[in-house]
């Protein structure tokens, strides 16, 4: 098993809302996405996802609606909303403002 | 949130009602997550109950994740909720105002009609709250009472204040109260540099301050020893008056002033709103009080009480009772059993509030029955209007219903347009209270006690909100009452609407309107006329005096230059000097036919009380009379046109010492029934030589007011007979003057210099005709007749609209019916004859209902009125006959739009 990292405080909305954008998909969705794209190497607990998934869905980022799986049970599916959308776009600007600055960082420490 | 599509809402949104609803979602979807995790494993090798281990480590603490998410759906839930009866909200209340501005004339008339009755109402809250309901300005104000003395046997409703001697006693015995204050209301001139001012002072006892429960501004308020004879001379200023005249500036206490020809210190600054109850002091000064002084059967002085805590005025009132029994025993010099006995001297302690209210509290509650009257008539017009405007929605209504609109949401549309017009009407009473409010403060009515305090405050803000918001629902359920019972809508849609006859419910509830508001206007037309009757009584009494073209004035000598400390007639001498010359010299002013002085002017001092005693007649001191007994110049009598049989005395007389003076008729007739008094001798206090003389009598003359019976007055001199110098010098009096001029008042500024040439340092004060003065006496009942003819007067205007518009819709209504009876031979005047009938049909009911109301409610107009029954028969009746009148021609236009139907036409229509 790959080395869990650590989730960086706030970037959970992040990943949540980056997934959403392929599609509506149900919670369990999310976390195989999430754990598929990133090797395994990123651990979300349920514990930290549904509560996530639910404040969101407060905040109106994210829409939620009752669908079939492809099993054909019932599951609540989460879809990005337009202000989900506008939150996405700021969410990653922060994003790569915040690595740009840290790479800038550590790459002055390389040069002494 | 939701994607905003219509009719596709998220689930969790449409039905969740309850908060097991959020949990079943949040169950299932957790569910769904398990049993995927676990399938998940299973496929990858792992037994079933291996499995679910896994997943419920993984998990975590389940409940509380739980817990979480069913927390955050909750409030998810609330604020969607929220979203939504705003949404709904703004959307009724968009249509409403869509509808309101589509039917503007509809609209105006019933924002108008109902500003008018809820600002009435308002304004007259206002009035009453701020004078009645609101406490006292004092911080103790719930435990402060009113102490005084009836004396029924001096005169019915005589009651005294405090005496020296009984203050003393009373503070250091009762039981029941805390401490009591005293003050007196008083006027003093204050002498600056260039002017000497009257100001309004309130002479208090040391512990007044304390009493009330207000702590001075600056510097120091009195004290006990402020109050002892020959105590250093001291003042506080009045809030307002120290930031008028002082410019607020903190540096004037310590510094002297003159006061009343008195060097005094001012010592303090009264914090602002203080004063005394329904006096505005601009100057503070110690009582003058002496505790070893000989008690004096004298009773001056304005007592207030502070009951001790849990005390209740009852409990007050008997150890009152109990002290003033006890008053022959500790002052048997002034307190005599045969007084007690005959004046009937008693103690009444009663709640201060109500003693500053007095009379006024019982006529504002009256008013506000007037107004609230008014508003019911005004809102049965709204009402009606509501009833004809649901009439003709009752298709649009029926097609909706049909459509299978929610009733609900049927009931949310009519009342948000009721509502929005009610509210509207709402902020309009504001705006016509306001204005009535400052209205009534320009016009400054004498009768209000507290009028200062009066202002819109938030509780009449309040009443005009409950009053709108009860108004717009009762008006957006009215029309629903249909609704509620059903009916059959589809017998009303297959009628296609032609045959537009109201259904008889309808109608009936219409006319039922009408009847209630003929009702309510008769009756309050009736409390109108009967208030009209009376002040017109009261305007036709013969006081004895003729106030018009009379201007008077008071003049005050300061007391250290004018009454010199020596015994006899020399002590009087300044003051009849300094009178006298001002007395020449004002007549000798152009225009001026005659003038007067006189220590307690008709219709405005009190006449005070005196013992008198009568030659001839064994009067002990137990058993003499009380009498009015009034110090008047030579001049009184011819510039009040007072009639005196006899003669007047001259000043030759008052320089003489001759001892002549005047008796009122009523004084006359008791003293010497059958007798002619002139020629008859008498004294006041005391028997034996010397004894005054009558040399004139008057005839009857009302001096208290114009409802009171005449008056028993001794007219005095202004200098005691030889040998009985009975009262101090008169430095205070009233000079009035008759002049020939149109307005009394114009004489002001020169009789001012005159007094300013005779002495700079003599005020004027209180100038004013003695016309006002009359009026001023009558006060209380112009101000209750003027707001009743006006609420009358709207209550008529408001039921003429309210029959008329009735009448008229039925004739609207039936015109199928009278083309037809037209058709069949019937002529124009037998059908304009049934629609009057209708209306008088109408009318009398109301009439008859209001009649009824009126002799079981005008009893309570009975302290206001004079000369007139509460059931008075020529006021009934003219109010019934006003009232017929009134439905006839309401009925008018209507009659004659009823004869003008033509029948072809309208058969053909059919």
């Amino acid at each position: 098993m790959a080395e869990d990292l650590d989730l960086l405080r706030g970037t959970l909305d992040l990943l949540i809302l980056k997934t959403l954008s392929w599609g509506p998909m149900h919670g369990l969705a999310v976390l195989r996405w999430i754990e598929q794209v990133t090797e395994q190497r990123l651990q979300i607990t349920e514990g930290a996802l549904y509560p996530a998934l639910h404040r969101m869905e407060q905040k109106g980022w994210l829409g939620a609606d009752w669908g079939y799986s492809n099993r054909n049970r019932e599951a609540k599916f989460y879809k990005l909303t337009a202000a989900g959308r506008r939150q996405l776009t700021a969410e990653l600007s922060k994003w790569s403002r915040y690595t740009e600055a840290v790479n800038l960082l550590i790459a002055a420490e390389g040069a002494r | 949130m939701s994607d905003g599509r219509e009719g596709k809402r998220p689930r969790l949104f449409r039905m969740p009602t309850s908060r097991g609803r959020l949990r079943g979602d949040i169950d299932r979807e957790l569910h769904f997550h398990i049993e995927g995790r676990i399938e998940e494993l299973i496929a990858s090798g792992l037994t079933r109950e291996q499995a679910e281990r896994e997943v419920a480590q993984r998990f975590g603490d389940m409940a509380a994740v739980r817990d979480q998410l069913e927390e955050i759906d909750t409030r998810t839930h609330r604020r969607h909720e929220l979203g939504e009866w705003r949404g709904a909200l703004a959307r009724d209340f968009g249509q409403a105002l869509r509808g309101i501005l589509l039917r503007p004339a509809f609209a105006a008339v019933v924002v108008l009609t109902l500003g008018l009755g809820i600002g009435a109402t308002t304004a007259i809250y206002a009035l009453l709250d701020a004078v009645v309901l609101r406490p006292l300005p004092y911080p103790n104000a719930a435990r402060l009472v009113y102490i005084e003395h009836p004396v029924p046997g001096v005169e019915t409703n005589a009651k005294w204040r405090m005496s020296q001697a009984g203050y003393f006693f009373f503070r250091k015995n009762s039981k029941a109260l805390e401490d009591i204050a005293l003050y007196n209301k008083s006027e003093a001139s204050l002498v600056t540099s260039d002017e000497a001012e009257r100001v309004r002072a309130a002479a208090v006892s040391g512990n007044f301050f304390e009493v009330v429960g207000a702590r001075p501004l600056l510097g120091r308020s009195f004290t006990d020893a402020d109050n002892l004879p020959n105590a250093p001379q001291v003042a506080m200023l009045g809030y307002s008056f120290w930031r008028q005249r002082f410019n607020g500036d903190p540096r004037v206490v310590g510094t002297r002033v003159s006061l009343g020809s008195v060097p005094v210190t001012i010592v303090g600054v009264a914090p602002e709103k203080l004063d005394l109850p329904d006096y505005q002091a601009q100057v503070w000064i110690p009582l003058e009080l002496d505790p070893n002084a000989p008690a004096v059967n004298s009773h001056y002085l304005d007592a207030i009480g502070r009951l001790r805590p849990g005390v209740m005025v009852a409990a007050a009132q008997a150890d009152a009772a109990r002290l003033t029994s006890r008053l022959p025993e500790e002052f048997p010099g002034a307190y005599t059993p045969g007084f007690m006995r005959e004046s009937r001297f008693g103690v009444l302690v009663s709640p201060l509030r109500d003693r500053v209210i007095g009379a006024m509290s019982h006529t504002l509650w009256i008013l506000l029955g007037a107004v609230a009257i008014v508003m019911l008539i005004a809102f049965a017009n709204v009402a009606n209007l509501f009833l004809v405007r649901a009439e003709a929605r009752r298709r649009e209504t029926d097609i909706r219903l049909a459509l299978g609109a929610d009733r609900l949401h049927l009931a949310g549309h009519y009342i948000a347009e009721s509502m929005l017009l009610s509210l509207i009407g709402g902020v309009l009473a504001v705006g016509l209270a306001y204005g009535a409010i400052r209205f009534l403060l320009v016009l400054n009515p004498s009768s209000v006690p507290r009028l200062p305090e009066v202002s819109l405050g938030w509780q009449a803000g309040v009443v005009a909100l409950v009053l709108s918001l009860g108004a717009g629902t009762v008006l957006g359920l009215l029309p629903l009452t249909r609704l509620a019972l059903g009916g059959d809508r589809v017998s009303t849609l297959r009628e296609g609407g032609r045959t537009q006859t109201a259904s008889r419910g309808q109608l009936s509830a219409r006319s039922a309107l009408v009847v209630a508001q003929m009702a309510l206007a008769v009756m309050l037309l009736a409390a109108a006329g009967l208030m009209v009757r009376s002040f017109q009584r009261l305007r036709s009494v013969q006081p004895g005096f003729d106030a018009s073209g009379v201007l008077t004035f008071e003049v005050s000598l300061p007391y250290s230059r004018y009454a010199p400390n020596v015994r006899g007639p020399a002590a009087y001498l300044p003051v009849f000097r300094f009178h006298r010359d001002l007395e020449q010299q004002l007549a000798a002013l152009p225009g001026v036919t005659s003038v007067g002085m006189t220590q307690a002017l008709a219709m405005k001092d009190g006449d005070g009380c005196a013992l008198v005693f009568v030659k001839g007649r064994d009067y002990t001191r137990e058993t003499a009379p009380c009498v009015g007994t009034v110090i008047a110049g030579p001049g009184y009598f011819s510039t009040l046109g007072i009639a005196v049989r006899g003669r007047v005395p001259t000043w030759a007389d008052v320089d003489d010492q001759t001892g002549a003076v005047v008796v009122s008729k009523a004084l006359a007739q008791r003293m010497w029934p059958g007798e002619d008094p002139i020629g008859k001798e008498l004294r006041p206090n005391g028997t034996g030589a010397p004894w005054y003389h009558v040399v004139g009598v008057t005839g009857d003359v009302l001096t208290r007011s114009l409802d009171q019976p005449p008056s028993e007055i001794v007219y005095y001199p202004m200098v005691p007979i030889q040998g009985a110098p009975l009262w101090s010098p008169p430095t205070h009096m009233t000079v009035a003057i008759r002049t020939r001029a149109p307005d009394p008042l114009s004489l002001a500024p020169a009789a001012r210099r005159l007094v300013k040439a005779l002495d700079r340092e003599v005020p004027v004060a209180n100038v004013q005709t003695m016309e006002t003065i009359v009026e001023q006496s009558t006060a209380r009942t112009t101000f209750a007749m003027l707001l009743l003819a006006v609420a009358g007067g709207m209550a008529l205007v408001l039921s003429a609209v309210g029959i008329y518009g009735v009448i008229s819709y039925t004739v609207a209504q039936r015109r199928p019916e009278i083309g037809v009876r037209m058709a069949l031979g019937a002529q124009a005047a037998q059908v304009g004859r049934m629609v009057v009938a209708q209306s008088l049909r109408v009318a009398t009911a109301g009439i008859a209902i209001g009649l009824l109301g009126a002799f079981a409610t005008t009893r309570v107009l009975q302290s206001l009125l004079f000369g007139v029954s509460p059931t008075d028969p020529v006021t009934l009746g003219g109010v019934t006959v006003l009232l017929v009148m009134l439905g006839a021609l309401a009925a008018y236009a209507p009659a004659r739009r009823a004869t003008k139907v033509d029948p072809v036409e309208v058969l053909r229509r059919e």
